[in-house]
């Protein structure tokens, strides 16, 4: 064993007291960092997991915004700003249908409307999915139906999910059944949209969040009309007299009469393929009408920053308004969550580090002081300020590597039996930090490595002022011993 | 051959607002494989002179020749090698390191320094150092496990180890017992003789100073005998200072 490692293991043993404040001040920071990054990236992971598996897909395309973009629209202060088309949508599907690294892709309207029942005034909100069941069902199984079905390809409808159900009935006053037609009603620039579907089904999300709860499906043309965008977006399936009418209808006729919207009278005037579409086979892609957003899943999921990149390139070079990003730009708020959580987690570390650099800095200062006398000897026999200054180095990072390894210990089983306890989340926040219903926490060696480095420099940088005060013992010291 | 030189060399020492003179222009020559004994009473500053001499004080006037170096020229990390190179300290109240062994207390200057000895070889040195001191069924054992006498013993061998041209030795005895101190200075006197290390050791013990040939005895900061071998050695300085420059110069 090399000397200065045997001195400093005979120095820590010699001084006990000293060296267990330290080495308990080093191992609970393991305990926390490791414990508190096996929560975070858990809790990252998980959200990860869910939105690319559910939602996202690896590569989210939307047109350019001047504010972010994301799967539940733009970020708005006033929550007024619309979401714009994806623009040259077929050019686009039809270079990711062509880039190898794509294995398949499906594309979504983001809409919100109130959902109420027939002939009642009760409301709720739901955030509306305008989805192609072809294609988005073949990336994303993410939902098991509780009652009812999901929507088939073409046809008009809603499917809600089971929570939204029980919210609906809990705060809004109504529970929808399924076959039951339910009033839509959209508001975007061009005023209320409104539109009477059927509940085709209710589902659960396999993984079930604050983030899924509120999300429902229904079909594309339904969202569209509902969000204003096919007036924009497809001139060439021109709304009919009829439903302009009725858009133009001030609310109390609107809410007034029996039957508020003929269904039938919107079906026909419904662009894109819509109902009639149902009776046309099936497609390989979505159809080629107004789309807010396209998701693709790739072969490598590790290649999505790469494949991003590349078609951000492609954007440029061919002029089109478009942006091509990650999940965590898709997933919006909920990514951001984690990340704040992240930086609350990383403020607070930060904080305690701090305190334990100066509470092992003053109890390596007293050490010092107690061993002026020895310092001093070994300055008068010959040695070298730079052996006094690695003899503490190597004594400090002695005393982080044996606690240090203390720590890990403990973090794991710490993690082992957190996760035994099967600990649920009783809150949305805990749901989102859990990344699920019940806490699983998992360990990444990076983070156990990266914890262990963290606490080895924090020792490191209290270990300095206590010995830029031993550098100062002279050798005449020495001479004074008593 | 005059290994140690002080000439006219003062220490002032700044105690609050007034100034201490510890040493007042004081002038003498060490020859090389002496037993010297700096002697007199508390005060007289017998320590600090020992200190300049092992560099580890400076003078505040004059100069300090340790072999053909000034100190005074020299910088922290000169001095430090210059201590390592050249001297071997015994220590009052020993100082030896608390968490290492006898031999690894003796083995101590050895990884100090760049030229380092062999393993094989080193550790043929220390036991010889360790059997010297009569140590050998003490080697394994920490300071805290021995005699004031066998921690002095340690002390010797340590100063020894890295086969130093003086060992400097303040007060050995002064801790100890007198039937020890006796023994010390024996062994200090045998090896002496045997390796021709220079001894200069400060003392206020008369029956001690009887042991040394090259007695120099100070009162408030001032040579008043410096006698070597019964003759007075005052002139030393001329005739030896003379020899080492002009080795020095011929180096």
């Amino acid at each position: 064993m090399p000397f200065l490692v045997r001195i400093a293991f005979r120095n820590l043993l010699e001084h006990k007291a000293k060296s267990l404040i330290i080495g308990i001040l080093l191992a609970l920071g393991v305990v926390i960092l490791v414990v508190g990054n096996s929560f975070m990236d858990t809790a990252a992971k998980g959200v990860k997991d869910t939105f690319i598996g559910n939602y996202t897909g690896d590569l989210f395309i939307a047109a350019k915004t001047k504010t972010s973009v994301s799967l539940f629209g733009v970020a708005s202060p006033g929550g007024r700003e619309e979401t714009p088309s994806l623009p040259f949508y077929d050019k686009v599907v039809a270079h990711l249908k062509a880039d190898p690294a794509v294995a398949d892709i499906t594309s979504q309207v983001t809409g919100f409307a109130l959902v109420s029942p027939k002939d009642s005034s009760d409301q709720g909100f739901a955030m509306l999915f305008g989805i192609d069941p072809a294609t988005y069902y073949r990336l994303f199984q993410n939902t098991k139906v509780i009652e009812g079905r999901l929507l088939e390809p073409g046809e008009e409808g809603l499917v809600l999910s089971r929570n939204q159900v029980e919210n609906y009935a809990k705060n809004a006053g109504f529970k929808p059944k399924v076959g039951e037609q339910l009033i839509l009603t959209g508001m975007n620039k061009g005023g209320f949209k409104i539109r009477s579907v059927p509940l085709v089904g209710i589902i659960a999300f396999n993984t079930e969040s604050e983030a899924t709860d509120f999300i429902s499906y229904a079909d594309v043309n339904t969202v569209r009309i509902l969000s204003g965008l096919t007036l924009g977006a497809d001139e060439d399936n021109p709304v009919s007299q009829e439903a302009k009418a009725l858009l133009a209808a001030g609310e109390d006729s609107l809410f007034g009469g029996e039957s508020v919207v003929a269904p039938g009278a919107l079906k026909a005037s419904a662009p894109g393929p819509g109902p009639a579409a149902s009776l046309a086979p099936p497609r390989s892609g979505p159809d080629s009408g107004a789309w807010h957003f396209a998701m693709a899943r790739l072969k490598k999921p590790g290649e999505a920053p790469k494949v991003a990149a590349s078609l951000n390139a492609w954007f440029a070079k061919e002029g089109i308004d478009a942006q091509a990003s990650g999940w965590k730009e898709a997933a919006g708020p909920f990514a951001a969550s984690i990340d704040v959580v992240r930086i609350v987690f990383d403020v607070a570390i930060a904080i305690v580090a701090v305190v334990a650099v100066i509470i092992m800095m003053n109890t390596l200062v007293i050490s010092v002081i107690e061993r002026t006398g020895e310092i001093g000897t070994m300055r008068a026999l010959g040695a070298q300020k730079s052996f006094v200054r690695r003899m503490f180095l190597v004594e400090t990072l002695t005393i982080a590597a044996i606690f240090g390894v203390v720590g890990v210990i403990l973090a794991f089983a710490s993690i082992g039996g957190l996760d035994a306890m099967h600990i649920r989340a009783t809150n949305p926040f805990l749901k989102i930090l859990f990344a699920g219903e019940t806490l699983h926490p998992a360990v990444d060696p990076a983070s156990v490595i990266w914890s262990l480095v963290l606490v080895a420099a924090v020792a490191v940088a209290a270990h300095l002022y206590p010995v830029a005060i031993a550098l100062k013992v002279e050798p005449i010291r020495a001479m004074q011993v008593e | 051959m005059v290994i140690v030189e002080l000439r006219d060399v003062r220490k002032v020492y700044p105690l609050g607002k007034v100034e201490v003179e510890a040493v007042k222009g004081v002038s003498f020559c060490i020859e090389k494989g002496d037993f010297i004994s700096i002697a007199g009473p508390s005060g007289s500053g017998k320590t600090t002179i020992l200190n300049m001499i092992g560099c580890v004080d400076r003078p505040t006037a004059g100069l300090v020749r340790i072999g053909d170096r000034q100190t005074k020229d020299l910088g922290d990390k000169e001095l430090t090698t210059l201590r390592h190179e050249t001297l071997g300290f015994i220590f009052q109240s020993f100082n030896l390191i608390p968490v290492l062994s006898v031999f690894e207390n003796i083995e101590f200057p050895l990884l100090l320094g760049k030229q380092r000895m062999h393993a094989k070889e080193k550790k043929e040195w220390i036991d010889y150092l360790v059997e010297e001191v009569g140590l050998s069924d003490w080697r394994r054992h920490k300071p805290t496990e021995l005699s004031g006498g066998q921690r002095q013993r340690v002390a010797i061998a340590r100063a020894l180890a890295g086969k130093p041209a003086i060992v400097l030795a303040d007060e050995p005895t002064a801790n100890l017992d007198s039937g020890t101190g006796e023994q010390i200075l024996e062994l200090m006197k045998k090896i002496n003789r045997e390796m021709q290390t220079t001894f200069i050791f400060s003392t206020h013990d008369a029956k001690i100073v009887e042991l040394a040939d090259h007695v120099i005895r100070l009162r408030d900061g001032l040579v008043i005998e410096n006698l070597r071998n019964g003759a007075d050695a005052s002139g030393l300085c001329a005739e030896g200072g003379t020899r080492a420059a002009a080795s020095a110069a011929g180096a």
